[in-house]
């Protein structure tokens, strides 16, 4: 088998890879490492070049301080406003049409899935100006509300992806037999296949929350005040005129980047079986 | 004595028609309404002296409702086209100069020349910056504060080798080679961003040919294949030649470039005054820093300096101009100005020449050498002068010749099709 297992290997072998694994792994954080670091350093150590040495002082309240005392709240909870919301639309949407594009053959069937799936190759940056437009038009340029519909448009694209091919590989026999004793289609859908759907519904909510969250163009894109903006488009309102507020942005970054992150841990075992769900049969 | 007089008695004219003005706003015809207000001061200092200016201006018209969006000032630059054209507030900040005549161009922008019309407080106390505010003969908006630029220096290391503020280009060549010869580097910068090579480029041009010249090459008429231009190029290339800039420049930012003069390895800085604020925190005394302006290279050109204004306008869109109109010129008023260039808020130049100036040696430096020893002229600054895509070609350039002073043959004819193309 190739790789050969590490505790298969030779002696050295095994004792070069222990070295080496910490090591790798620092340079691997590095970046990381950098921003926990700049966020306790003060304004000061920036103008007198101390980026990688201790602290000049220890600035971890200020700084943190700093960054809550400012208009992140605001931004964080727009955060959540636009990624709740886009996260249950985009799954819920998604369930249905998996569920319909995946369990009933009809006309058009691959003409429709397909569609769906060509949404996710276009670059999106080419939608910029005419989305734009279109949010204008409708009155949402510069609101939570737009956003939110543009992001669960954009994402039930490849959630239906997801979706579909996850209700096909579900047994067949299940809706069949369902069918059989006369249930109908609408309970099926809502008893059968929806508890079936849990833990891709789990893993795919991770995911889009995720990409939401950290989603910067369409938030620069369709939004421009702190009323609306999310945390991404936000953080770099700590920069003044001149200056970059490294330690400031610091310290705004690993708190946003937080939630995505608590997410993660929280649903881990869910978004392991859901992605590993399809490949041991 | 007698200019004197006129001016009081100018000044007691401008303040009955402001009274009766004011007098009329505040009883016969009150503003009310909606003023909406975009502002790019994002950063908290600059944010709350905005918020404290409009809410002064709120207590006099308390029927007006007013709506302020701060946006980051970076995000602003690209929003700015976006918002003026679908969603337009009545009032605005914004840049001078170029910076602002793509927007005038595309008619999105108020034409305010009727409160610069003469006679009018705007017009006299804020004159130095009219020609700034101008496009096609008509005004577009009006600032609300300036800095200088000029040469930052280490007084100490320059006292400890024996030299003194440099009166030519001659003598701070010398400088520099005292300098080197010391160890140190003469001059720190850091043109990752590009734009702090183009403030070379602007004192050395201004210096060697005049203002007129450099505003000639910003509208185009001078191919930068010019001879003129080379010689610009040329005295650049003497500094450049002697070592005279920190190495590996163009990986660094401004703010990189700032610990060589916090620790002593380079003399001095060319930058405009928000740099005093962080060396003052790194541990720099008023002792330690002082400013000198920019020595004449070609005698007999006028001085003329760099003075990046930042400006209010109104939106061609705007619902409320006439509260607008209020507001500006609430904030141009000399008590105004005087409060939000303070070194507590922004700690800049009030544009207005009655405006006091804060107790501050940089900023006293500043305002004299701006209102009695630049009579060349007021320059915006390379990227708001030139139009964006020449500035932005020019600037890579000019980084190009920093690093590669030889590659200047080619950078030039470069920057001659670009110029070609864009004008």
């Amino acid at each position: 088998m190739f790789p050969t297992p590490i505790e298969k290997s030779s002696r050295q072998w095994q004792i070069g890879y222990q070295v080496l694994l910490p090591i790798v792994m620092l340079l691997w954080l590095a970046p990381l490492l950098a921003v926990a670091l700049f966020s306790i350093r003060p304004d000061v150590d920036f103008t007198v070049g101390n980026y990688w040495g201790l602290p000049s002082s220890f600035e971890m309240l200020a700084n943190y301080g700093q960054v809550f005392n400012s208009a992140m709240p605001k931004y964080i909870l727009n955060s959540f406003i636009i990624t709740v919301p886009t996260v249950i639309g985009a799954v819920a949407l998604s369930c249905m049409t998996g569920f319909a594009l995946g369990v009933y053959r009809f006309k058009g069937n691959l003409l429709i899935f397909f569609m769906f799936i060509a949404g996710n190759f276009i670059p999106f940056q080419i939608l910029m100006v005419p989305v734009r437009d279109l949010t204008l038009d409708m009155g949402l340029y510069n609101t939570k509300t737009g956003l939110i519909l543009f992001h669960v448009a954009f994402q039930t694209g490849f959630c239906t992806l997801f979706m579909r091919n996850f209700i096909r590989a579900l047994p067949f026999e299940l809706i069949e037999a369902a069918r059989v004793e006369g249930i109908a289609e609408w309970r099926i859908f809502w008893y059968i296949v929806l508890p079936l759907m849990k833990p891709a519904i789990a893993a795919l909510s991770v995911l889009i929350f995720t990409f939401i969250w950290n989603d910067y163009f369409w938030a620069i894109v369709l939004t421009t005040g702190e009323n609306a903006q999310p945390v991404t488009a936000g953080i770099t309102s700590f920069n003044a005129q001149f200056r970059a507020m490294y330690h400031l942005m610091s310290a705004g970054s690993i708190i946003a980047a937080l939630p995505p992150v608590a997410m993660f841990f929280l649903m881990q075992k869910h978004f392991i079986a859901g992605l590993t769900l399809g490949a041991v049969k | 004595m007698r200019s004197m007089l006129k001016t009081s008695v100018a000044a007691l004219a401008t303040a009955a028609v402001m009274a009766t003005g004011a007098f009329a706003a505040g009883h016969a015809e009150p503003l009310t309404g909606d003023l909406r207000i975009n502002l790019d001061t994002s950063n908290p200092a600059p944010r709350a002296t905005m918020e404290a200016m409009i809410a002064r201006f709120q207590a006099k018209h308390p029927d007006l409702n007013i709506t302020t969006t701060v946006i980051d000032r970076e995000a602003y630059k690209t929003q700015i086209r976006n918002f003026l054209s679908a969603d337009a507030p009545d009032v605005l900040t914004w840049y001078a100069a170029n910076r602002m005549r793509p927007y005038v161009e595309a008619g999105l922008l108020e034409d305010v020349s009727d409160m610069w019309a003469e006679g009018t407080d705007i017009a006299q106390e804020l004159a130095s910056t009219k020609g700034a505010m101008t496009i096609d003969g008509k005004q577009w908006g009006v600032p609300y504060t300036y800095y200088q630029w000029g040469i930052y220096y280490r007084k100490d290391i320059y006292e400890e080798l024996g030299l003194k503020e440099p009166a030519n280009f001659d003598e701070m060549v010398a400088n520099c080679e005292a300098m080197i010869a010391s160890g140190r580097k003469c001059y720190t910068i850091g043109t990752k961003w590009l734009w702090t090579a183009s403030g070379w480029f602007d004192y050395l041009n201004m210096r060697t040919h005049g203002f007129d010249f450099h505003m000639q090459m910003a509208r185009g008429e001078i191919a930068w294949t010019d001879d003129r231009v080379r010689q610009t190029f040329a005295n650049w290339r003497r500094l450049v030649d002697l070592g005279a800039f920190v190495d590996d420049h163009q990986n660094k930012d401004w703010q990189q470039s700032l610990p060589f003069l916090v620790d002593g390895s380079a003399g001095a800085i060319l930058k405009g005054n928000f740099a005093v604020a962080p060396l003052r925190e790194a541990g720099l005394t008023d002792d330690q820093l002082d400013f000198h302006q920019f020595p004449s290279i070609t005698e007999g050109v006028a001085l003329a300096e760099d003075a990046p204004t930042d400006t209010f306008h109104i939106a061609a869109g705007a619902q409320n101009k006439k509260a607008a109109r209020a507001f500006l010129a609430h904030m141009a008023s000399a008590e105004e100005q005087s409060i939000i260039n303070n070194g507590e808020n922004l700690g800049q130049l009030p544009v207005n020449a009655n405006a006091s100036i804060d107790d501050d040696k940089f900023l006293k430096e500043g305002f004299a050498m701006l209102s009695s020893n630049s009579p060349g002229g007021v320059a915006q600054f390379f990227d708001r002068d030139f139009p964006a895509e020449m500035a932005k070609a020019a600037m890579e350039g000019m980084q190009e010749f920093m690093v590669f002073p030889d590659n200047l043959d080619d950078i030039l004819e470069r920057l001659e099709s670009v110029r070609q193309d864009t004008y």
